[in-house]
C-alpha cells in the first residue's frame, strides 16, 4: 500500500519530529510540553490514533498524570491515581510489568475486570490500546506509553518502531526532568544548610577575578545577588582594619604562595554592625595550571562575642590572681625581712643610747652592737633562702633545635596569633646549629616575646601586624632568635627599663615576663635585648651559644627563677 | 626609789625579745620579755604590767587571743601592737578592739616612745 515515496517522506518527517523533540529536551523546555509533543507527533504519523503519556509517582505505586492532548480528560482522570499493578489497566500493567501489552479489541478483553477498566475505555470510544513501558537507562519504569484506537487493530512493525522511537525520547525527557527535580532539591538542601550553619561558598579563579558566591554568602555580606561582584564592593565590606590583613592574604594568594589558608576577619556593614566571619580556602589546579580557590566563609560573630565576654573574665582572673600572688608574695618576703630590720634598728637605738650615757655602756654598746650584726645576716639569710626557694627547680639541659623549638612555639600560640590579626611570617635558617639548654624554658621565653609582640600590635589598625620571627647565626658561634613586630614600640632611653621586673608598658601587661625571660637567657649563657626597628616597632633578640661537644651536663647552666615564668604565659 | 613602770614584750621573735627590753630599759622602764601569750599569762608579771607591748601573728594565741583574754579577766593593760605584716586593716582593727597603738616592724625609736607615753597615760 505505501510507496517508496510514502515510506521516505515519513521518515524524514519523522527524523525532523526527532530532532526538534530533542532541541526541546536540550533547550530546558518543560516536560509536559515535550511530551505532548511526542503524543502529537505521534498522533499526527500513524493517523486515527490517540496517545498519552502516564507517570509512575515517586514512591513506584500509583500513576501520574503525564500528556494526553487529545484523548477527554474524563478518560485521563479516570486512569490517574490507579495503583501500579496487573489489574487496574493496561498502562499499569505494563508499567508493573516493564513489558508491552497489546488489547487489540477492548469489547472482547477479559483483563483489568476488577477496575472495570474495558467498559469505562468503550464508553469513551476507545476500542484498542497498545501501552508500552517507558524505561530510564538504568531500567528502572518511569512510566508508559499508550496509543489508543476507536477500532480494533494490532501494531504492525512499522507502529513497533514508531513507539519504540518515542518511548526512547520521552524516557530521556522524564529523566532528564526528574534529575533537574533531584538537583534543585539538593540545591534546596544545601541552601538550607548553609543558611542554619551560616556558611556562605565562594570559588575564585585567582587569575581571572571572577568571584562566584554562593546565596547565603550574599546574605552575609548584605550584598544584592543582582549586583555584578567586584574588589571594591567586597573590600567595601570588610572592616576598615582588616583591609590591610586580607590584601595581604589575597596578595599571597595570587602569588601562588599560599594554596590554602584559614582566617578570621571582621565584616562593617553600612549601618556599623561588626560580624565576625571565619574563612577556609583550598586552592586547586585545573588542567591548564591555573589556580582556583574554593571556600567557605562561616558567620561566627555570636561565638565570637561569647567568646570575647568569656576570655574577658578569664584575663581578668588570671590578672587577679597574679596580682594576688604576688602580693603574697610580697607580703611574705616583707614579713621576714622586717623581723630582722626590727631588731637591727631597735639594737641600734640602744646602741646609740648607751653610748650617749654618762658614763657610756660601752659593755652593753657592744653586745647591742653585736645583736646588731647578727640581725643584719639574718637579714641576709632570709633574702639566701628566698632565692634557693625559686630556685628549686634543677635545669634540664639538652640539645634543642631552636626552629623545631620554635615551631611547636607558633603551633601553640597560632590561635592566639589569628585572634588578634597578626600575620606571621617565619624566617628560619635551615643550617642552624642545636643550642644546649632547657628546652621548655627557652620555648617559655620564646613565647613570651611572640605574646609580647603580638600585644605590641594590638592597637595596630593601619598596618599589617606583621610579626616576623627569625632564627639565625650569631657570630662567635652564637645562636640567635629575633621576634620583631609593627607594634607600638618603645622610647630608645626606656630599653633597660623594659627588662625591670614589674615594669610594663602595657595596660594589662605583666612586665615579670621580660625580667624573667632574660634571667633564663642568661643563665643560658646568652643574653636577651630589644631594639627598636627602623620602620614601626621593635625587636626582641636572643642569642645563646650553640651546642660544643665538650658541655659537661647539668653543671654548666645556673639555677634560675621558675615559678613566675607562668606568668609569661 | 621610784617604782620603774614595767612595760612586759610579748613576741615569739628572737630578736625583738633580746632587742627591745634593753631599749625600754634606756628609756627607763623596767622590762620583761615572754615568747608567748601563754607564757606571759602563766607568769607573775601580769598584774604589775603597766604596758604590754605586743606581737600580732604568733604560734599559740594570737596578740589579739590575749587581748580578749586579758578584758574577760579585767586586767585592763594598755596594749601597743606591733606586727611584721605591713596589713592596714589590722590597725584600725585592733584600735578599735581597745589598742593604744599598732606599730609596724621596723619602728623608730620616736614612734615607740610616743606609743609609750600614750599607753601610760591612758592609765
Amino acid at each position: 500500500m505505501h510507496t517508496d515515496i510514502d515510506d521516505r517522506k515519513r521518515a524524514e518527517a519523522l527524523l525532523a519530529g526527532e530532532k526538534r523533540l530533542l532541541e526541546m529536551v536540550a533547550g530546558g523546555y518543560s516536560m509536559s510540553g515535550i511530551l505532548e509533543a511526542v503524543c502529537q507527533l505521534v498522533e499526527s504519523t500513524a493517523s486515527g490514533c490517540y496517545c498519552s503519556v502516564v507517570l509512575v509517582d515517586p514512591s513506584g505505586t500509583r500513576l501520574e498524570h503525564g500528556a494526553a492532548p487529545s484523548l477527554p480528560a474524563s478518560f485521563i482522570t479516570s486512569i490517574i491515581g490507579r495503583p501500579v499493578n496487573v489489574d487496574s489497566g493496561p498502562c499499569a500493567m505494563a508499567s508493573y510489568l516493564n513489558e508491552q501489552v497489546i488489547a487489540p479489541d477492548l469489547t472482547s478483553e477479559t483483563r483489568w475486570a476488577a477496575y472495570a477498566w474495558c467498559p469505562m475505555a468503550l464508553a469513551h470510544g476507545l476500542r484498542a490500546c497498545w501501552s508500552t513501558p517507558i524505561s530510564s537507562t538504568a531500567g528502572k519504569v518511569l512510566g508508559a506509553f499508550a496509543i489508543y484506537y476507536d477500532e480494533p487493530k494490532t501494531p504492525t512493525s512499522l507502529h513497533q518502531s514508531l513507539i519504540e522511537q518515542f518511548t526512547h525520547i520521552a524516557s530521556i525527557a522524564i529523566e532528564r526532568a526528574q534529575s533537574e527535580t533531584a538537583l534543585r532539591r539538593s540545591e534546596a538542601f544545601l541552601a538550607e544548610a548553609q543558611h542554619l550553619s551560616r556558611t556562605g561558598s565562594f570559588s575564585y579563579p585567582v587569575a581571572t577575578d571572577e568571584i562566584t558566591w554562593s546565596g547565603e554568602l550574599y546574605r552575609i555580606f548584605e550584598l544584592d545577588r543582582a549586583v555584578p561582584l567586584t574588589n571594591e564592593l567586597i573590600y567595601s565590606r570588610i572592616h576598615p582594619e582588616d583591609i590591610p590583613f586580607i590584601r595581604e592574604m589575597m596578595d599571597r594568594a595570587r602569588g601562588g604562595d599560599v594554596v590554602d589558608f584559614e582566617c578570621e576577619y571582621r565584616l562593617q556593614m553600612p549601618d556599623r554592625s561588626v560580624k565576625y566571619v571565619h574563612t577556609v580556602a583550598h586552592g586547586t589546579r585545573d588542567q591548564n595550571g591555573r589556580l582556583e580557590c574554593i571556600g567557605a566563609v562561616q558567620d561566627v560573630t555570636e561565638r565570637r562575642l561569647s567568646e570575647e565576654a568569656l576570655g574577658k573574665v578569664r584575663s581578668e582572673f588570671a590578672h587577679v590572681a597574679r596580682v594576688t600572688s604576688l602580693g603574697a608574695l610580697t607580703a611574705s618576703i616583707a614579713h621576714e625581712v622586717n623581723q630582722p630590720l626590727s631588731g637591727i634598728i631597735t639594737n641600734a637605738s640602744t646602741c646609740l643610747r648607751m653610748l650617749a650615757a654618762d658614763p657610756p655602756n660601752v659593755e652593753g654598746a657592744r653586745e647591742t652592737a653585736r645583736r646588731t650584726i647578727r640581725d643584719g645576716n639574718r637579714a641576709s639569710d632570709v633574702i639566701t633562702r628566698l632565692r634557693t626557694l625559686f630556685s628549686k627547680r634543677d635545669v634540664t639541659t639538652e640539645s634543642v633545635d631552636l626552629n623545631e623549638a620554635t615551631r611547636e612555639v607558633i603551633a601553640l600560640s597560632s590561635n592566639e596569633l589569628q585572634r588578634n590579626r597578626v600575620v606571621l611570617r617565619p624566617e628560619f635558617a635551615d643550617d642552624l646549629p642545636p643550642v644546649t639548654g632547657d628546652r621548655v624554658q627557652l620555648q617559655q621565653v620564646i613565647l613570651n616575646l611572640l605574646l609580647n609582640a603580638s600585644e605590641a600590635m594590638s592597637g595596630v589598625d593601619d598596618r599589617p601586624r606583621r610579626l616576623v620571627i627569625r632564627t639565625e647565626r650569631d657570630e662567635d658561634d652564637f645562636v640567635r632568635l629575633a621576634v620583631q613586630d609593627a607594634g607600638v614600640g618603645f622610647e630608645p632611653q626606656g630599653v633597660e627599663r623594659l627588662f625591670e621586673a614589674f615594669y610594663t608598658t602595657k595596660s594589662g601587661g605583666m612586665g615579670i615576663g621580660l625580667s624573667v625571660s632574660r634571667s633564663i637567657i642568661e643563665s643560658h649563657h646568652g643574653r636577651l635585648w630589644a631594639a627598636p626597628n627602623d620602620g614601626p616597632g621593635a625587636t626582641f633578640s636572643f642569642s645563646i651559644p650553640r651546642r660544643h661537644e665538650s658541655v659537661n651536663g647539668a653543671g654548666s647552666l645556673g639555677a634560675i627563677w621558675t615559678p613566675a615564668v607562668a606568668d609569661a604565659q | 626609789m621610784v617604782m620603774r613602770s614595767l612595760v612586759s614584750v610579748v613576741d615569739d621573735d628572737e630578736s625583738v625579745r633580746e632587742s627591745l627590753p634593753d631599749l625600754l630599759r634606756e628609756f627607763g622602764f623596767a622590762a620583761q620579755a615572754f615568747s608567748s601569750a601563754e607564757e606571759f599569762l602563766a607568769s607573775d608579771y601580769v598584774g604589775q604590767t603597766r604596758c604590754l607591748i605586743l606581737d600580732i601573728a604568733m604560734p599559740g594565741m594570737s596578740g589579739p587571743d590575749l587581748q580578749h583574754e586579758l578584758t574577760s579577766r579585767r586586767q585592763e593593760i594598755p596594749i601597743v601592737f606591733i606586727t611584721a605584716h605591713r596589713d592596714e586593716t589590722v590597725r584600725p582593727r585592733v584600735l578599735a578592739q581597745g589598742a593604744v597603738e599598732c606599730l609596724f616592724k621596723p619602728f623608730t625609736e620616736a614612734a615607740l616612745l610616743e606609743a609609750l607615753d600614750a599607753a601610760l597615760e591612758v592609765r
